[in-house]
């Protein structure tokens, strides 16, 4: 019993800070109808920086505090100024989505550079003692998690409640356009609600560091805790935010305690996934239902198309560029050549998903890891053929994907995105702990080469030739399918699924078609990638994995099946030729992603056609 | 037998307060029935509910004998009931050729995995699906805008894509949302023109018109909705000297 509400209390407390970010999300989406990723961001932000201002620079603890979130709310305010805001309304929802999702990788390349990648953990508001309640430990930080969690709930009930803000906020949350009419600033309100968001995502980090270690890359842990407390409560409902903050925190630490980490983890996507099934406007969301105009509006994208004779010819070219490049460089560059190619492939998939059926997926990092660790657990323990082993994986992933699809399939923009978020990084936190399986985090070792047959192909150059013929392979069926109907039918739901639908195409199961060809290709390049490096470690496929891979395609050009060779090659060769680079890659991987969707609509490909246009009209 | 090709009974739909479809019945006979009535009266929501694009509070819409109460709006496609939307909703992305090609994925044969392999069935599919859209597109007068994307196209070139569009899917009964608003007098006679050739072969259409002599023209039958329910029916003649129409478009056109 005592440890039953102990177990409680720790839920309770845990619960609070995802009730905190929860309500940052859904401070953002009332306004926007956008699910802002980049929340956890700014939890870790503030954490570190009263680490900073409170350890290093010796302020008291309360100045610090303070100066941590000012301080994180003006950097959200510029941030939101600069891109979120102005973006909003020239951006899909899909697109504004993945621009929050830079916003997140940029905060965590910021922090990267700033604070390095080891964990912090901050001292206690008042003392290590735990204060004893009747028997409960409750820990010292408790009280003021509470505190703070009931001045932030008061404060933005009182907001809404009581202010012209918060009557703005709801206008705009209920009908944007007729809000507009009635004279309300949008841009105005989303930018305070953006700055307000990050402030309240400081003071969760900053009140929830001390309980916690925290690093560089946590934010997309925070931010997937708070969209799992949203999703349950009810996206656009405050107490909704709340009591699925609250439960969320409680059911993972009795599933923690009493079972293990991983079940907690387990459970926080079976819990989000039933929910999504079950229940998707969530458990508060009633029936009242936001006259949600963004839903409808439809993805303006210009036309890039390769065809005739000249695509032909540019194919060939470019094959014979490819297949000469391993005589022209060797050494470490033609190892990063091969693993340009081997994620090349898993950008390829997500293109199917993402560039032509429009449906957003963080998920590649998972089924990276499923196809990696299966293919190498059963070559290297089970003397399976590597091929064999790989093509394993494949089943494996794609039964998984089918699976997910059951829930997601119905689902559009953020709430797919945030089920495949939550999938892999279920999978983080599977590699992580099924240590008997996969090694831990030491990882596995000792895999063995790919071999075709009796041929090994255990040096760079073998590798490159194989990877290379495969990849032509699969563009060339691709290519075959994206040019019919079937590229046609995706093409389509991306751009208007009613419209899709009224024309007979079956948008779910075409939705599960273009998932399942992303997660098998993913899966592919995941076992590929164990077999060329011999080794296998968690963070080689976690989750910031998938959002490089977005970063990859956008910035190559979705829509293309080749956009993401150049997309690959720019966040994978840069590092390696500029050695000193490798630190700034997270950054630039967000900026990339930022700058990609406000000024490169359609990616390096699409520009570089622009730029041709352009030249040829002078 | 002479079955209709399409028979509401009893139609209901609210919208919070507002009742804008109300215990409607009607049958749509074979040939090109206008579908008519003032702004709001509920025409547009009346394709909605007999597409399922939401579904009905009551009543039943039955689709050459067949209800279709519980059908998804592809299903209710697969069945050859087709539909344009009032606001023309072209396929941003997609070329106008491409457009009307999709128009035609309830009749593709071949599976997604042929036209991946470049089988020569997915080939000669394609290719003849190509001619025939092109073909289309020619006969609306749409032959230069054949590879120019979609959603760059003037707004009444936009209505024409989506009508082929629509009528690439060879469909039994077309339901168009007023396929005339915004288009200039050359258009609207080659939309008519279009119409009467889709008719002439065995397509019913059922459009909803406010150019009213565009609809006397074309019309073989009209049906007259106000405030949700049926106010008239009848021939284009019998419509336009009934005293109830004439009041329900008093001071806008009669
Ligand atoms: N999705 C909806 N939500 C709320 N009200 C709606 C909705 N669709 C239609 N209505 C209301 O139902 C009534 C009928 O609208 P409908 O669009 O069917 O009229 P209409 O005859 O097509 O008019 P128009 O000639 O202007 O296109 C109107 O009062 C309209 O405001
Ligand atoms: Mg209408």
């Amino acid at each position: 019993m005592n440890q039953f509400v102990q177990i409680v209390v720790g839920g309770l407390l845990q619960g609070g800070v995802f009730a905190i970010i929860a309500l940052g999300i859904s401070l953002v989406y009332r306004v926007t109808g956008i699910v802002n990723l980049a929340q956890g961001g700014f939890c870790i932000l503030g954490a570190l920086l009263l680490y900073s201002l409170q350890l290093d620079l010796g302020w008291p603890t309360a100045l610090a505090f303070l100066a941590a979130v000012i301080l994180t709310a003006a950097f959200g305010v510029a941030l939101g100024a600069a891109t979120f805001v102005p973006a909003l309304a020239r951006l899909p929802t899909s697109s504004m989505l993945m621009l929050t999702a830079g916003l997140l990788t940029f905060i965590g390349g910021l922090t990267l550079i700033v604070w390095g990648s080891q964990p912090y953990i901050v001292p206690p508001f008042s003392g290590e003692q735990p204060i004893d309640v009747a028997g409960i430990l409750v820990p010292s930080q408790g009280p003021w998690i509470a505190v703070v969690a009931i001045i932030i709930i008061g404060g933005i009930w009182y907001l809404i409640a009581r202010t012209d803000i918060g009557t703005a906020l709801i206008a705009s949350a209920e009908n944007p356009t007729a809000a507009r009419f009635m004279g309300v600033n949008v841009a105005r309100l989303t930018l305070f609600s953006f700055g307000l968001a990050a402030a309240i995502g400081a003071v969760s980090g900053a009140v929830v560091a001390p309980i916690m270690s925290l690093q560089f890359d946590a934010g997309g842990f925070f931010t997937n805790a708070g969209f799992i407390a949203v999703a349950l409560g009810g996206m656009a409902s405050l107490p909704g935010a709340i009591a699925g903050g609250l439960f969320l925190g409680v059911a993972e630490q009795l599933a923690a305690g009493y079972v293990s980490s991983l079940f907690a983890n387990g459970l926080a996507l079976a819990l989000l996934l039933v929910t999504l099934l079950w229940r998707p406007q969530g458990f508060f969301g009633g029936s009242r239902r936001r006259r949600d105009v963004r839903d409808e509006q439809r993805v303006y994208r210009s036309v890039v198309r390769f065809s005739g004779r000249g695509t032909v010819v540019a194919a060939a070219v470019l094959v014979v560029f490819l297949a000469a490049l391993p005589y022209l460089v060797g050494g470490a560059l033609l190892s990063s050549l091969v693993i340009t190619l081997i994620l090349f492939i898993a950008v390829l998939g997500l293109d199917v998903a993402m560039g032509y059926a429009g449906q957003v997926s963080l998920g590649q990092s998972g089924f990276m890891a499923l196809g990696g660790y299966a293919a190498a657990i059963l070559a290297t323990n089970y003397d399976v053929a590597p091929l064999l082993g790989a093509a394993a994986g494949m089943i494996v992933s794609l039964f998984a994907a089918l699976l997910l699809s059951v829930v997601t399939m119905r689902l559009q923009g953020a709430y797919l995105a945030l089920a495949t978020l939550t999938f892999s990084l279920l999978i983080d936190s599977l590699t992580v702990g099924l240590v008997d399986v996969t090694g831990g985090p030491s990882g596995l070792v000792g895999i063995p080469s790919l071999a075709l047959g009796p041929l090994s192909l255990g040096t760079p150059r073998a590798m490159y030739f194989f990877v290379l013929a495969l990849i032509v392979l699969l563009i060339a069926a691709l290519a075959g399918g994206m040019r019919s109907s079937f590229g046609r039918a995706l093409y389509a739901i991306r751009a208007d699924q009613t419209a899709a639908a009224a024309l007979g195409i079956n948008v779910p199961r075409y939705k599960v078609a273009a998932f399942a060809i992303s997660a098998v290709l993913a899966s592919l390049s995941g076992s590929l990638y164990a077999f060329d490096f011999h080794f296998l470690s968690p963070e080689m496929v976690s989750t910031p994995r998938s959002f490089e891979m977005i970063a990859m395609l956008i910035v190559g050009g979705e829509g293309t099946l080749i956009g993401g060779l150049p997309g690959a090659a720019l966040i994978t060769l840069l590092p390696t030729v500029f050695q000193p680079l490798a630190l700034y890659k997270t950054l630039a991987e967000g900026a990339i992603l930022v700058l990609a969707f406000q000024y490169l609509p359609d990616g390096l490909l699409g520009g570089a056609r622009q730029l041709g246009r352009w030249a040829m009209a002078r | 037998m002479n079955q209709p090709a399409l028979e509401a009974i009893g139609l209901t739909k609210s919208f919070g307060g507002v009742r804008a479809v109300a215990d409607l019945s009607f049958i749509v006979p074979a040939g090109i029935v206008a579908l008519i009535g003032p702004n709001g009266a509920g025409k547009t929501t009346v394709f909605n509910l007999v597409t399922n694009l939401f579904p009905p509070d009551g009543g039943d819409v039955r689709f050459y004998g067949t209800s279709l109460r519980g059908r998804t709006p592809n299903a209710i496609a697969g069945l050859g009931l087709l539909r344009t939307f009032q606001t023309a909703r072209v396929f941003p992305g997609m070329t106008a050729l491409e457009n009307v090609m999709a128009g035609a994925h309830r009749h593709v044969r071949v599976a997604a995995v042929a036209q991946m392999l470049w089988l020569p069935a997915a080939l000669r599919e394609e290719a003849a699906l190509r001619r025939e859209a092109a073909t289309m597109l020619d006969l609306v007068g749409l032959a230069r805008f054949r590879d120019t994307p979609a959603s760059n196209l003037p707004m009444g070139a936009q209505k024409l894509v989506e009508v082929c569009r629509a009528l690439m899917a060879r469909p039994r009964l077309l339901l168009l949302d007023e396929p005339a608003a915004g288009l200039n007098d050359a258009e609207t006679a080659e939309t008519a023109t279009l119409l009467r050739a889709a008719a002439d072969s065995g397509v019913t259409i059922l459009v909803v018109e406010h150019n009213m002599s565009l609809v006397m023209d074309i019309a073989d039958h009209v049906i007259v909705l106000d405030l949700g329910r049926l106010l008239a029916q009848g021939t284009p003649e019998d419509v336009r000297r009934d005293p109830r129409v004439i009041e329900a478009y008093l001071g806008t056109e009669a």
